[in-house]
């Protein structure tokens, strides 16, 4: 019992302090300017029913990525892209592509799992979210013809302003700055050292709380780890009232605020060392970056008026507030369970890249339901208990995008046998990704991968529509 | 009048029916508020996303929360008539 504790304890020590910060607390506040400062209307206005069917599922992708942040927005935006805009095939393209291709878990996945997971993740969602959506279109085309349009709803309303796509790019280049793991970022440049004779105790004694272990894939805890655990302590404390009040305006706290979070980023991104002396301070080109990023933010923001500036504040706090609790739960819990899990199991099931093993982590995708991004730290789990990434991409498809909860709203919008039909397709092409992901991973060349791929979509729609054609012929 | 606020009852479409009654309060205007929460009479109206507001029957805002003074520029000449 208090191993399991213990466990759940270290593993959210390791996790605040290894990998939220750098990429999560960047990713929430470009969620927040995601949702506050980009018009829906230009995305939205190529959904509909008249916009060329290419137009249509691409645009659908990027509502997927850009505006559906808040799971307030997906409901009424898929109902709307099916019932009045371009139709079913792009509502499910939106559907699918929605919580793989979010910043959030984007960013998240890239730091916790590393970045070829993020990368595979994104491409195969794209690549199935339009496949799977093509071949809906293609099932239901005969009840889908006619719908009452209201091109209202599509008006033209105008681009993203510039200084948003500018912020974006800034905010977008402090996470990739903060996680990106390429040399010149991580070279040393200057090394101070702070003398503090005790940092070697210290060191010893966070390594007895919080043991390493590398047959497990438990992370230790390191002094700076600490440091940062404290800064997010209060960054949060600031934060209550310093941008949870932001409603009544900006005050004293709000600046403090951001300044604590600049400054937290900046710390988190010098490289630490721990001697008999005291503790060494690295000043990497990471650090610098990151802080030249953060003052280049202060003048992009002054571009914004207060209340767009204010409602970005409130967005991200809303995030934090509706994600943040959660995932620490989670991460708790998946410390706990880690502790009984036998790596012989996940070895047994999905040790390899077979057609069983995506099945199973696709099964387990659909039947647990997991809040928003505690997918990841349980696919983090698997991997360091040996699962093959083949299948860890099967889970990682399958979980997000179907629960008991989805399909039940889902059939509720375009009716049973299509909810249906969609979760049927999802568990195919989860499974399908987690074998291609597996291929590749195991060494299988890119153009045999790709013209498997193409022939079993091209064969799965040429019997599709051979089944529409003998469906016609006897009515 | 009649001011509708469209939204699935997220803390945004809250957020919007909140601060569109003080601003109604503080212009002194007598309004009837609705917070439409069906799906089907949302997408009634020409909006693809919410929170939308709605006065008197005429989409004023959808997908946003607008600013006080956008709403008191909405609010003061439907009540003048």
């Amino acid at each position: 019992m208090i191993a399991a504790v213990q466990g759940g304890l270290a593993s959210l020590a390791s996790y605040l302090a290894a990998h939220v910060l750098l990429c999560l607390v960047p990713a929430f506040f470009i969620a927040g300017a995601l949702s506050a400062l980009v018009p829906q209307q230009a995305v939205v206005r190529f959904l509909g029913p008249e916009a060329p069917r290419w137009l249509s599922y691409t645009a659908a992708a990027g509502a997927g990525s850009l505006l559906a942040v808040c799971s307030c927005t997906i409901q009424p935006l898929f109902a709307g892209i099916y019932r009045k805009g371009a139709g079913l095939g792009p509502a499910v393209t939106f559907l699918f592509f929605a919580p793989a291709a979010n910043i959030l878990a984007l960013s998240y996945t890239g730091v916790a799992l590393g970045a070829q997971f993020a990368i595979a993740r994104i491409v195969l969602a794209l690549a199935f979210g339009i496949g799977i959506g093509l071949i809906m279109a293609v099932l239901f085309r005969p009840d889908d013809a006619a719908q009452p349009a209201d091109s209202r709803a599509f008006a033209p309303g105008g681009g993203i302003p510039g200084r948003t796509l500018a912020f974006l790019a800034a905010l977008v280049a402090l996470l990739i700055a903060g996680t990106l793991k390429v040399d010149f970022l991580n070279a040393g440049l200057l090394r101070l050292e702070i003398p503090w004779p005790g940092a070697a105790a210290a060191q010893a004694a966070l390594d007895r709380w919080v043991p390493a272990d590398a047959a497990t894939g438990a992370e230790g805890l390191r002094l700076q780890g600490a440091a940062l655990i404290l800064l997010l302590a209060m960054i949060g404390a600031f934060a209550w009232r310093g941008i949870g009040k932001i409603e009544d305006g900006f005050n004293s706290l709000t600046p403090a605020t951001l300044f604590l979070a600049a400054l937290t980023l900046v710390f988190a991104a010098l490289g630490t060392d721990v001697s008999s002396r005291g503790l060494g301070l690295t000043v990497t080109g990471r650090s610098i970056a990151v802080l030249a990023l953060c003052l280049l933010l202060v003048p992009l923001a002054r571009r914004f008026e207060a209340w767009d500036r204010q409602q970005w504040l409130w967005e991200t706090w809303r995030f934090v507030q509706l994600i943040f609790p959660l995932l620490v739960v989670g991460v708790f819990l998946v410390g706990v369970a880690r502790v009984f899990i036998r790596p012989e199991w996940i070895h047994t099931v999905a040790g390899a890249n077979t057609v069983l093993a995506n099945l199973a982590a696709v099964v387990f995708g659909v039947f647990m339901y997991f809040p928003t991004l505690v997918e990841v730290p349980i696919a983090r789990m698997f991997l360091s208990l040996g699962m093959h990434p083949g299948p860890l991409i099967a889970y990682l498809m399958a979980d997000p995008e179907l629960s008991l909860q989805s399909i039940l709203i889902t059939a509720a919008i375009i009716g049973k046998l299509r909810a249906w039909t969609y979760v049927g397709l999802v568990a195919l092409f989860s499974t399908l990704s987690g074998l291609v992901y597996g291929a590749w991973v195991d060494g299988a060349s890119l153009p045999v991968l790709g013209t498997a791929v193409v022939g079993f979509v091209a064969l799965l729609v040429g019997a599709l529509n051979l089944l529409e054609h003998n469906r016609k012929v006897p009515a | 009048m009649l001011i509708k606020i469209l939204g699935s009852g997220c803390p945004k479409c809250n957020r919007l029916e909140q601060q569109t009654r003080e601003v109604a309060l503080e212009l002194g205007i007598d309004a009837t508020f609705e917070h439409v929460k069906d799906l089907d009479r949302i997408l009634a109206y020409p909006v693809m996303t919410t929170p939308a507001l709605v006065i008197d029957e005429d989409v004023k805002v959808a997908g946003r929360i607008p600013s006080r003074e956008e709403l008191r520029g909405w609010l003061v000449p439907q009540a003048s008539r």
